[in-house]
């Protein structure tokens, strides 16, 4: 009784912030939790209803149709559409082409829903599991109603249910029930069924988006992607705020659309490949050298993001002819092709500067810093700074890194990963993790009004380059235009690395410290000459490790 | 006159001399996670290793429902977590709880608020409170946490973090205080009496004496189901400081009404009120046994204003005596001290002191008990009065104590003068082997010296006693006095250190030594 008069007397209690109200014989609300009577009072308004001292109706709050109340039916593919959507329109945001969202996107999904016979199919996986589902978790009550439920309406509406989930929109006329979850849940939180059909998971979003950046030949390589996600500059983190009023989420939903980490570099990446054989993708077009994707042009922009001198880059690309990475048929991804796999481009890129790099100045923690004492004698006599010096260079590089870093780990630890609007795990706990949102809430108020803080912290707006050289607030004086000087010698009318041998420490033979100088005298005939001829398998056996390092320095 | 500022300064003192540890802590491990320490309210800069350390010690059971959202305001709940305890058959041991470190499986979601923790401790330490306001506010969504014990554990620190910081935050004012007590006490109703408990610390360290008190009425009619029987322990202890309260009420009265002697009836009725709430919450707490240091000191001295002598004594004997009671040097200070206000006789008093010497053979009492044992005279008080000596020197706290030593010194005369120079061999026996690296160094000299003459030349006098009959002990004595000497040239012979023994004028020594 009392549940069906407080029903709807939403507002939290100002002393403990629970709704949790009950009413007195006076008709006075009072708040179960911390005993609270507050002066609002029960309002009667059909006398004929009341009964000795009991009330039972209060005119705040005309009755809301239960449908409004509980959302529509929807299923959880419709989320997952929703929220692909909401990537699509801020990667657009970002400058990506149009096509992205109405073509490639669009009809990666259709192909998906497809093939996973979620739509688009005259057996659609849901009510073909929903009859064996509705013995199978008996536990919950919404579950077992929702299946008989949807056994009956797959059957008669089968047309509308399908035109629901294939447009983008996602309007269309369906019973309401009286569960609140997505109707097809339960298929989603058992492993094995997730396995069997592929069905989708917040991670896989962003494969999707990875793979369609990747046809479209956009600018955004995997890092950046998950760079702009960590930002929010992508809906990523607790995107299902943002679902239409009519789409609830309950119980096993947030198991599906919670997100609590972002994914991994490599996690993304085998999902979009395992992504790309389910949809039997064809071979994707390869890389014109005027894509931005293209190693050559990826360089030119790690290059300016690591502050190097632009001279680096015909380097850079002699380089990437020798190891053959430049080609179409290198630069392209074919599902199918045997030991295929995505290409890692910013790891690439980063990788040829590593090498190129370790061509001109050896990076042997002798032969860089001999360079740069020459670098400096000359700047001297020529009055300038016009050559570059890999010492300065380190140390302002080094000094930026340190400080973005500190920056990164800050940001990490402000970072805010709790939903505005909870889903509620059942209604029992409904009102706990209500309650809980609020005390949240008006701690952080507080806190905001001591500090005198800003609610909303400012937010960048998303970009390519995370460092800035040469500018007042940049991270140090810009390196661009200086030439490589005595790094690079005339021999034989063309230019030349000044430096003789490749060192690498996988590639030099281990003799012990006794015997160094000996072993000096081994490892160039060991491996002579290399930079005349650089063949891939050692450029990929090269990339290995400082790829790796590369990696952590662009990313 | 009493003012509240004095009592409170009062009320701090006792606080930091005694520190009542509520006894459950080791009999039952299981009823609370982080046992109360009524000393640690304020002041001290916040460990969070303490909090870690804490958590540790919380009972297994916490760990069982990993995947629950909590549910701490149901009643429901405990009814659920009853039989979960049963079945699950833990053994009540302090099992460290996981800490919560950076693994491989972490998730950012927790590597934020580990990252958070860190920044906000770095902070604390360094006292930029506004900072760590500021990484607060991003703190406060581990409250939304989905498993159990992670929860709990964020409230926990949510709620010392956010204490301390809002007690030393500039900006802050009593009503933010009071709105965020309010808002925690709510939030985690399993630690509801705790929260009060400190919050009326906070108002007492504040000077809000009335508001403490109110705080503390409230915390004691606090029900909430199953939860208020589950926090019976901490209620105890609200019980008692309740009392404590009322006695510091009482004193400002007795101050009060002692001032204008004709006495107001009315005012006396009122103390006489406030002794008796005080004494009733008080004698509670003193049957369970624990550390109520503060509360039989008040107690105690109602007692005795009300010449109820005997019930004090009594009290104290049972403080002091009961096997129950951790031993504690305090109960039998408390005991002396009483015995010597009411002038009993010198043999309780030994016999008092003679238990807090085994204790604590380092109290600053024993020097009471030397003297006392000294004026009984008989040769087994003398023996017994050397090993109080001995001990009291054997502590480093006493090295430069000029008192202790010129006890020595005195000691040292009576024993020659009464033939009684055996005793002194039997306490140096054992102390032969290091006393002369512990005291008689030359860099001790040096540092005895730029202390205080009358010092060094109490230790000379010790040192050419009990080292002097040994070539190597007499050279650590030569050591110990050549530096001493401002003129540096004159080295002393045998001959000075005889006159010196035989306890010649101090500043004739002292010239033999410096101009000889």
């Amino acid at each position: 009784m009392d549940e069906e008069l407080i029903g709807f007397f939403r507002e939290p209690c100002s002393q403990c912030s629970v709704v949790n109200w009950g009413v007195t014989e006076e008709g006075g609300y009072y708040c179960k939790s911390c005993h609270n009577v507050i002066e609002r009072t029960v309002e009667v308004t059909d006398p004929s209803c009341v009964t000795g001292s009991r009330v039972s109706a209060i005119s705040h709050g005309a009755k809301k149709p239960a449908k409004q109340k509980h959302g529509k039916d929807w299923m959880v593919c419709e989320g997952f559409q929703f929220i692909l959507k909401q990537q699509a329109e801020a990667l657009l945001a970002m400058g990506v082409r149009p096509e992205l969202k109405d073509d490639i996107l669009c009809n990666f999904w259709r192909g998906y829903l497809h093939k996973s016979q979620q739509a688009y199919t005259t057996k659609p996986l849901y009510s073909v599991t929903s009859q064996q589902e509705s013995d199978s978790c008996p536990e919950s009550l919404a579950a077992s109603e929702l299946s008989c439920l949807s056994k009956a309406e797959t059957e008669s509406d089968m047309d509308g249910a399908r035109s629901t989930i294939s447009g983008w929109s996602s309007d269309g006329g369906r019973l309401s029930s009286v569960c609140t979850e997505a109707l097809d849940s339960s298929l989603y939180c058992s492993a094995r069924e997730r396995r069997m059909h592929h069905l989708m998971t917040m991670p896989m979003t962003l494969a999707f988006l990875h793979l369609s950046l990747l046809w479209l030949q956009e600018a955004i390589t995997l890092a950046d992607l998950l760079r702009f996600t960590a930002e929010g500059h992508i809906p990523y983190i607790n995107a299902y705020q943002n679902f239409p009023e009519d789409m609830k989420l309950f119980g096993r939903d947030a198991l599906i659309f919670r997100v609590e980490s972002l994914p991994s570099y490599k996690m993304v990446q085998e999902e979009a490949h395992n992504l790309a054989i389910f949809l039997d993708l064809p071979r994707f077009p390869p890389l014109t050298s005027a894509c931005l994707l293209h190693p050559s042009l990826l360089c030119l922009r790690y290059l300016m993001e690591l502050n190097l001198p632009d001279e680096l880059h015909v380097w850079v690309c002699w380089v990437m002819q020798q190891a053959g990475v430049g080609k179409d048929t290198f630069l392209t991804y074919d599902p199918w092709a045997e030991k295929s796999g995505l290409l890692n481009y910013d790891i690439l890129a980063s990788a040829l500067i590593v090498v190129t790099l370790k061509l001109l100045f050896k990076l042997d923690d002798q032969q860089e810093w001999c360079l740069s004492n020459s670098a400096d004698d000359e700047n001297k006599q020529n009055q300038d700074s016009s050559i570059f010096c890999f010492r300065k260079w380190y140390k302002t590089v080094q000094g930026a890194l340190v400080v973005a870093k500190e920056a990164e780990e800050q940001a990490m630890a402000r970072k805010s990963w709790k939903s505005q609007k909870p889903v509620y795990p059942s209604m029992r706990n409904k009102s706990v993790v209500i309650k809980r949102r609020r005390v949240v809430e008006q701690l952080q108020a507080q806190f905001q009004k001591l500090t005198g803080s800003d609610p909303q912290p400012r937010q960048d707006s998303p970009s390519s380059f995370r460092l800035r050289w040469g500018e007042e607030d940049g991270g140090g004086p810009s390196y661009q235009g200086r030439r490589l000087g005595s790094a690079v010698k005339k021999r034989k009318g063309s230019a030349r690395p000044s430096n003789p041998t490749y060192w690498h420490t996988a590639l030099s033979s281990c003799k012990p410290r006794s015997e160094k100088s000996e072993s000096l005298s081994v490892c160039p005939s060991t491996h002579p000459s290399i930079h005349p001829s650089i063949h891939p398998p050692i450029l990929v056996r090269v990339m290995g490790v400082p790829g790796a390092a590369a990696k952590q320095h662009t990313v | 006159m009493i003012t509240n500022g004095c009592m409170l300064k009062s009320f701090k003192v006792t606080e930091e001399k005694g520190n009542p540890l509520p006894p459950q802590r080791e009999k039952k491990p299981k009823t609370s996670p982080c046992v109360l320490r009524c000393g640690t309210a304020y002041g001290n800069l916040l460990a969070m290793d303490d909090i870690s350390a804490e958590w540790m010690t919380s009972p297994v059971r916490d760990c069982g429902s990993d995947n629950d959202v909590s549910n701490d305001d149901d009643d429901e709940d405990d009814e659920e977590e009853e039989p979960i305890r049963k079945r699950s058959k833990w053994p009540d041991l302090p099992i460290p709880a996981p800490w919560y470190g950076e693994t491989s499986k972490e998730t950012g979601f927790h590597r934020s608020s580990r990252l958070c923790l860190n920044q906000i401790r770095e902070c604390l330490l360094e006292h930029r409170w506004q900072e760590a306001a500021e990484y607060l506010i991003s703190y406060f969504q581990t409250l939304e946490e989905i498993s159990t014990p992670r929860q709990l554990l964020a409230t926990e620190i949510i709620f010392r973090l956010g204490s301390e910081i809002l007690h030393q935050h500039p900006n802050s004012k009593l009503e933010d205080v009071n709105h965020f007590f309010d808002l925690m006490k709510n939030t985690g109703v399993r630690g509801y009496l705790k929260i009060s408990l400190e919050h009326s610390f906070h108002l007492l360290l504040t000077g809000n004496f009335d508001d403490a008190v109110r705080q503390l009425t409230t915390a004691e009619s606090w029900r909430y189901g199953k939860q208020s029987a589950v926090q019976a322990d901490k209620m105890k202890l609200i019980h008692a400081y309740r009392g404590f309260l009322s006695y510091l009420s009482w004193i400002s009265k007795k101050g009060s009404s002692s001032e204008d002697d004709d006495g107001d009836v009315s005012a006396i009725q009122e103390m006489h009120t406030y002794f008796r709430q005080a004494c009733i919450s008080l004698q509670e707490i003193l049957k369970l046994p624990g550390v109520w240091d503060p509360f039989v000191v008040g107690y105690v001295n109602m007692l005795e204003f009300y010449n109820d002598h005997e019930g004090a004594l009594n009290v104290l004997k049972e403080y002091a005596y009961d096997s129950r009671f951790p031993p504690n040097p305090n109960a039998h200070v408390y005991l002396y001290r009483f015995l010597k206000r009411q002038g009993s006789t010198e043999k309780k008093q030994i016999r008092v002191l003679k238990i807090l010497g085994a204790l604590v053979p380092s109290h600053e009492l024993m020097l009471e008990l030397f003297s006392l044992l000294l004026e009984s005279g008989t040769e087994q008080s003398l023996k017994e009065a050397l090993d109080v000596l001995f001990n009291l020197l054997d502590d480093c706290s006493w090295k430069h104590s000029v008192a202790a030593w010129t006890c020595f010194r005195n000691m040292i005369k009576l024993l020659r003068r009464k033939k009684l120079k055996h005793l002194l061999e039997e306490g140096w026996e054992t102390r032969k082997d290091w006393w002369p690296a512990f005291h008689f160094r030359t860099y001790h000299a040096r540092a005895d010296f730029q202390l205080s003459r009358q010092l060094l030349l109490m230790k000379v006098v010790v040192a050419s006693t009990l080292v002097g009959n040994s070539k190597n002990a007499f050279s650590a004595c030569l050591g110990l006095i050549v530096p001493a000497n401002p003129l540096g040239r004159c080295f002393p012979t045998q001959s000075t250190f005889l006159l010196l023994g035989a306890g010649k004028e101090q500043k004739h020594g002292l010239g033999v030594l410096v101009n000889p």
